[in-house]
């Protein structure tokens, strides 16, 4: 899943200060997962943001909003009256729900709330890690399941490098595992060490940001 | 921000609940502008319970839970102070003093202390520096 962080208050404010009415809208779906930008994240943030206003002496009607997946149009059309009565969005989705509002409302002032992070996935209540970094062409049936692009501090994909010791990155040991131990523990286990014998050739990187903006186009579903 | 004079006390039913009704018991009542909420655990308190009581006007907010240990639910005690913790943080951002927001640990059988600690934080007045800081987020 997309996983995102709030923004700072003190950044929200200084888009929406003075301004009169702003609708509040977050998303249920990854977000909302990963407690920064659900109903109930959108509820801390206008009340702290109606604190915040108050403290200071302003006015401000903050409207909360939450959709079930802001980056599909068909879930925001409800928002359509409520967007037109408001003079800022704000949006507690990932930065395709904040692109999607802003491309499905073209007159709207949408602003983002949230930081959009990385994809990953829980490890625990309260804690998320990154494991893939949309580089278009998975390499994890080589790598026993460990994505050494996204897991490898240095994206090595013939690694380890000299700073694994004790199966700890030399980036930040006491929070990174070193991702080429975990690939071969991994490949250990399930009998396919051989495969690190393999000499990786240099990644092609097109079908990654390298190739500019991605787009997937299915032909069988496309009138 | 100007402060108000009410109190919200969220006070755990096991352990604030059950000292607030032996006060009770006792004929002796909370001060006036008190307002307190019963929640079934402290595990049950959020940390927007908080905010809603200060953004309805509360000037400072009580939250009191079983001691370690002695929480039926186990660790709402320790959730109750998290939650705490993660508003004063939330409330500080927005410009609202963390020392308007309290945490204490009591058991049932301290309704004698109870009444102290209500009246002893609504009548505390922080130092200067701290109070020259409200309103700025």
């Amino acid at each position: 899943m997309i996983v995102a962080e709030r923004k700072p208050l003190a950044e929200i404010l200084g888009n929406v200060r003075g301004v009169g009415r702003v609708l509040l809208v977050g998303c249920n779906t990854c977000v909302a997962i990963c407690l920064a930008g659900g109903e109930k994240e959108v509820a801390v943030t206008a009340a702290q943001l109606r604190l915040a206003l108050r403290s200071e002496g302003l006015e401000g009607c903050i409207t909360e909003g939450c959709v079930e997946r802001q980056c599909e149009e068909e879930f925001n059309e409800e928002l359509g009256d409520a967007i037109a009565t408001h003079d800022v969005v704000l949006s507690m989705a990932c930065g395709v729900g904040v692109q999607t509002l802003a491309e499905q409302f073209p007159d709207a002032i949408v602003y983002p709330a949230l930081n959009t992070t990385f994809m990953g996935r829980p490890e625990e209540r309260g804690i998320w890690s990154e494991r893939c970094l949309g580089c278009g062409n998975c390499v994890l049936d080589k790598f026993g399941g460990v994505c050494p692009i996204t897991r490898c501090s240095k994206n090595l994909l013939n690694g380890p490098c000299g700073g694994s010791a004790n199966g700890r990155c030399e980036v930040d040991p006491e929070n990174i595992p070193c991702a080429w131990q975990l690939v071969y523990d991994r490949l250990e286990r399930i009998g396919q060490l051989g495969r690190l014998m393999e000499v990786e050739p240099p990644k092609d990187w097109s079908t990654s940001r390298h190739g500019g903006p991605r787009k997937i186009v299915r032909e069988d579903m496309v009138l | 921000m100007v402060a108000s004079d009410r109190m919200v006390v969220l006070g755990c039913d096991h352990s604030a609940g059950a000292a607030l009704d032996e006060l009770a018991a006792q004929g002796r009542a909370l001060p006036a502008g008190v307002e307190w909420v019963r929640l079934p655990c402290g595990g049950g308190l959020d940390e927007l319970h908080i905010l809603r009581a200060f953004e309805s006007g509360a000037g400072r907010v009580m939250v009191l839970a079983c001691n370690d240990s002695a929480c039926r639910s186990v660790q709402g005690n320790r959730w109750a102070e998290k939650r705490v913790q993660t508003a004063r943080r939330l409330l500080e951002e927005a410009g609202v003093p963390g020392w308007r927001l309290e945490f204490k640990a009591v058991s049932p059988t301290q309704a004698m202390e109870l009444l102290p600690w209500i009246e002893g934080f609504a009548a505390f007045e922080p130092a200067a520096e701290e109070t020259s800081q409200e309103g700025t987020p």
